[in-house]
């Protein structure tokens, strides 16, 4: 994927910055559609490139699953657990579509989770 | 009615979506996305899997799942052919090294051909000679498989249901092989 470094840099540190200052998060990462790692920021167990791959096909499966209900397009993905949850939303990056990763232990909320991929994407997509 | 999931695999750019889109008997899904891997020569790529649908002539139904091509996808592999039928795999003989490709395959699905039935479609072969079908064949007995290998176009529907015919045929060859050896 093509992306201009400096908006690569931007992204990585929105991750590390989500990743160090919110609660209970355990990974973020920002993958492109077809599942590569773009940006990411994670604690040592987690594997980007393998959150990456999956995040792509559990999108892809949302998105049909959404088409097939007649629902509109799918916005996000949240699978809770019983130790935390997975979150994933769509974010473009330089025009590219791209989905934003969070992966937390139950010590966050994911309210703010959300409310922080809001303000994450609102950032990067401007820039 | 017997209903049958048969999982094809293989090869980027093979044709495992174009073949369950060639005979699917109901809308297939597809979950085909923008590639931006610029080592393949593609526009589009399965990422989560492919579903279709068809009815054999004696009733029985068949459904039919494909998975994604690549590796870094094989956490789909492992999900997509839990308690398949039969597995086809599609090698693509247009590419640099067709026979390190099937090896691929049969590594990733090392664990269910052990005891599902399997065979290997190769496309391309027209315009792209080698490796042989022999070569194929000598190269699953060095790794102790004897599997049939045929060609195929997989835009044309005759030629997938003659992938599944023979999957069929090799499921009852194993039967017997099975029955004989008890
Ligand atoms: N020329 C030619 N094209 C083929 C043949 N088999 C498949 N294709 C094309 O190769 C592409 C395969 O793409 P796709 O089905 O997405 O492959 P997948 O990655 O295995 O799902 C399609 O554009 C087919 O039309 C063949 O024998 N000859
Ligand atoms: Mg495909």
């Amino acid at each position: 994927m093509n992306i201009d470094v400096g908006i690569l840099a931007n992204a990585r540190n929105e991750c590390r910055k989500l990743l160090t200052e919110q609660v209970g998060v355990l990974g973020v990462v920002i993958s492109s559609v077809d599942g590569f790692d773009v940006a990411s920021a994670v604690t040592r167990d987690l594997e980007p490139a393998k959150i990456a791959a999956m995040a792509s096909s559990i999108a892809a499966i949302g998105i049909v699953v959404s088409q097939e209900a007649s629902l509109g397009a799918s916005k996000s993905i949240t699978v809770n657990t019983e130790d935390g949850f997975v979150y994933i939303t769509n974010i473009e990056l330089a025009g590219q579509l791209c989905a934003l990763n969070v992966i937390a232990n139950s010590s966050a909320i994911l309210a703010q989770i959300i409310y922080h991929s809001g303000e994450i994407k609102r950032r990067l997509e401007v820039s | 009615m017997k209903e049958y999931k048969l999982v094809f695999t293989g090869t980027t750019g093979a044709g495992k979506t174009t073949a369950i889109n060639a005979i699917s008997e109901v809308p297939a899904v597809k979950t085909d996305v923008a590639n931006t891997d610029s080592t393949l020569n593609k526009e589009f790529t399965t990422v989560g899997l492919d579903f279709g649908q068809i009815n054999l002539a004696n009733g029985d139904r068949v459904r039919l799942f494909g998975t994604p091509g690549q590796s870094r996808f094989d956490f789909m592999w492992k999900i997509l052919t839990k308690d398949a039928f039969g597995l086809i795999i599609l090698i693509d003989n247009s590419r640099p090294e067709p026979l390190a490709d099937l090896a691929v395959y049969l590594e990733g699905f090392a664990q269910e051909l052990r005891n599902t039935p399997c065979v290997i479609g190769v496309g391309r072969t027209e315009e792209h000679h080698t490796p042989s079908l022999d070569d194929f064949s000598t190269a699953l007995e060095s790794k102790g498989f004897t599997l049939p290998v045929i060609p195929v176009d997989v835009r044309l529907p005759k030629d997938v249901i003659l992938l599944i015919e023979l999957l069929m045929a090799q499921a009852e060859a194993d039967m017997q092989e099975e029955f004989l050896s008890q």
